[in-house]
């Protein structure tokens, strides 16, 4: 029984090896484009898959390939192919901003200013605030294809409950966690355990005090980390640790263990991303979830927002780039990029998608990012990874020590002089 | 004669080449690597020690350090000594034993990822099974969060670790306690030695080649210990749980500072060396023999 199942095995690898072969052959003679993709979650998966079957319809004569890598290890595996002739792919995911600038420094990506078709350019395409995240040194490299909003995420029917009103303002804002509190929630829920979840709030506080000029700078490493402008935003927030606003224990609980406190109504809001709606299984609480903007601290600071952006890049070294530029084109029209955006809730680059087009809180979150001044991606993709790993530790260590934040300012300004000088 | 005197060469030949590029070479090729600075992207510039005098002023190096050294501790002082006592306990045919030696060995069937996941659910600080049993129990105030307290976080860890090797280090008791010939066992009891001087004078002793193999193989999974801090802790809270073997890991493949992972695994190798060669040159000093 044993032997024939084993004979069983091999014949099938044969003959589909043998299948394999000569479906090889028959495409040998079309365009080969090879995707390699991050996109490894079951709904992008299957939209990006999807995509491309509508593309090869349209162009019987291309051949387009994804290879699918788990988020994570993909970040690492895109490092061995970009240098590489034989095994670098046509089209890469990626991230825009400094990850994107990181491989464009080093020469290891193909400038995109011929895809756009006769007469056109980026701007027909993409808003002129993505100009900044997709172009270097006066080329564009990286094509975006969606992005997503963050905000403080909060459940409806608790606010309708104890008459709670959307803060705008500070002031406000600390009413409502008071408010929140005296009725037994816990303002504010968050999972810590994997950082990032806090380098959002040290970001808020920052662009919202100092602005998103100052902020890229200190991106940058151009500016100290022991710069009072910074020590600002630790004391503002040490306001809300103080007054026991945020869940405890929170470096036990990523960031989804985070979210459902929220869910289950124990705590009260969540500065989160708009992929928060991605891992709620109950429908009732997905209609019941609602947003608002990072309350304004100085109403004379230009409003800034984070906005990461996800998208593609040609590397230099892609073997078949003419064909890979046809696609990428398809990527930036209006039909592929709604059609992305639509099937998993986030908002398409392409600026010629109607606002009406979208949900009511996809729009919410569009009009909320029409009204700002600036967009930000998000410390880890704005700042070097040894930057941002090193500075996530200490922003972590703050939000359960407040007392020092003066060590954790000097440790962090160390690593920026590590890193950046 | 000369063919037959060659015949083991010629099977070695293909294992020795593989154990030389996949093993030998990368110790080589790391400890070049840890010469350079090197983002894995462009080629490695040498910058000859700069990376290990960095690591001697980096505070994280000295945490992960220091904890590693924990694990050592408490690797020797509890699995050791455990797995021993419940070798010596199951090394007899009683009834039901069979179905409690495969108990206590199953932990080491499961892999570590899983092992740690399931040890994240128990620590869980609200709904966990530790926290949830002691505050049943009326000792609520007992109950801590065991994976975010800074000061305790590492032995919260390293309880999970011992758990499996506590059965691995039984294992490999009960295969020695098999080569204890019974006719030494008798002699000594027809002597007129009690339980505890049999256990002393005639099982260590005799025990020794297992011990050996039990507290090298302790030693080396106490260092090298990676996959229960990557997965219950990555390493946090803020780098509080870190050991070299994670902290090698993050540098290398999430910084891309492969020169300094590099560096840290070259340090690695030396602890590691260092302690197994003065463990093995002290007992291989005193071999024992009956």
């Amino acid at each position: 029984m044993k032997k024939l199942s084993s004979s069983l095995i091999v014949s099938v690898l044969v003959i589909s090896f043998v299948i394999g072969i000569s479906l090889a052959g028959l495409a040998a003679d079309k365009k080969k484009v090879v995707i390699n993709s991050y996109m490894a979650d079951p709904a992008p998966k299957e939209t990006l898959k999807q995509l491309v079957n509508r593309f090869e319809e349209e162009h019987p004569d291309f051949d387009v390939t994804i290879n699918t890598y788990p988020h994570e290890d993909y970040k690492t595996l895109i490092r061995t192919w970009l240098p590489s002739k034989k095994a670098s792919p046509d089209i890469v995911t990626w991230f825009a901003g400094e990850r994107a600038n990181t491989f464009v420094d080093k020469g290891l990506m193909m400038p995109l200013d011929d895809i756009w078709g006769e007469g056109k350019s980026f701007e027909d395409y993409f808003p002129k605030a993505f100009k900044s995240i997709s172009q270097f040194e006066g080329e564009t490299y990286f094509l975006p294809q969606s992005w997503y909003w963050y905000g403080f995420w909060y459940r409806e029917s608790v606010f309708d409950k104890l008459n709670l009103e959307e803060p705008v303002t500070w002031k406000q804002f600390l009413d409502v966690c008071e408010k929140l509190k005296e009725n037994g929630y816990t303002p504010i829920s968050i999972g810590s355990k994997f950082r990032w979840t806090a380098a959002a709030w040290f970001d808020y506080f920052d662009l919202r005090l100092n602005g998103a000029d100052f902020h890229m700078k200190l991106m940058k490493g151009e500016v100290k980390y022991t710069n009072p402008k910074v020590k600002d935003v630790f004391e503002k927030w040490k306001v809300l640790l103080d007054r026991g606003y945020f869940l405890d224990d929170h470096t036990s609980y990523s960031w989804q263990e985070g979210a459902k406190f929220l869910f289950n109504k124990e705590a009260g809001m969540y500065l989160m991303g708009q992929f928060i709606q991605d891992v709620v299984s109950d429908e009732k609480v997905k209609k019941d979830l609602n947003f608002f903007r990072f309350p304004i601290i100085d109403a004379s600071v230009p409003i800034a927002e984070e906005t990461p952006t996800d998208g593609y890049m040609i590397p230099k070294n892609a073997p078949h780039p003419e064909a890979a530029k046809e696609f990428m084109h398809y990527l930036a029209t209006q039909q592929s990029q709604w059609f992305f955006a639509d099937n998993l809730n986030r908002i398409a680059a392409n600026r010629n998608i109607e606002e009406t087009n979208y949900g009511p809180l996809v729009q919410k979150g569009l009009r909320m990012i029409n009204r700002s001044d600036k967009v930000t991606q998000f410390y880890d993709r704005d700042t070097k990874p040894a930057m941002a790993d090193k500075a996530m530790d200490q922003i972590v260590k703050f939000m359960v020590n407040p007392g020092q934040i003066d060590q954790i300012l000097q440790a962090m300004e160390a690593q920026r002089k590590k890193v950046f000088e | 004669m000369n063919k037959r005197r060659w015949a083991p060469f010629k099977f070695l030949l293909i294992p020795v080449i593989l154990y030389a590029i996949w093993v030998i070479a990368p110790i080589f090729y790391t400890i070049f690597l840890s010469f350079t600075q090197w983002d894995g992207l462009t080629a490695p510039t040498f910058i000859g020690i700069g990376n290990f005098v960095d690591l001697f002023n980096d505070p994280i190096f000295y945490t992960a350090l220091f904890n590693n050294i924990k694990w050592l501790l408490v690797y020797v002082l509890v699995p050791l000594p455990l797995g021993l006592a419940f070798a010596m306990f199951f090394n007899r045919s009683l009834p039901g034993v069979k179905i409690f030696k495969t108990a206590i060995y199953l932990p080491l069937t499961l892999s570590f990822v899983v092992l740690s996941q399931i040890w994240t659910w128990i620590y869980q600080p609200k709904y966990g099974a530790i926290n949830v049993t002691l505050e049943a129990i009326g000792l609520g105030n007992l109950t801590v969060a065991w994976l975010s307290n800074s000061d305790i976080v590492t032995y919260s860890l390293i309880v999970v670790g011992c758990w499996p090797q506590t059965a691995y280090t039984m294992v490999l008791f009960l295969a020695g306690l098999q080569n204890v010939p019974t006719e030494v066992m008798e002699a000594a009891k027809v002597d007129g030695a009690n339980r505890w001087q049999r256990f002393w004078k005639v099982i260590l002793p005799l025990l020794k080649p297992a011990t050996i193999i039990a507290v090298a193989v302790t030693i080396i999974q106490s260092l090298r210990m990676f996959a229960i801090v990557n997965v219950m802790t990555r390493g946090g809270p803020f780098r509080s749980s870190e050991v070299l073997a994670n902290y090698m890991y993050v540098e290398g493949f999430k910084n891309y500072s492969m020169g300094y992972a590099s560096a840290l695994a070259v340090i690695l190798f030396l602890i590691i060396l260092l302690f197994v060669s003065v463990y093995l040159y002290q007992i291989f000093k005193t071999e024992v023999e009956y």
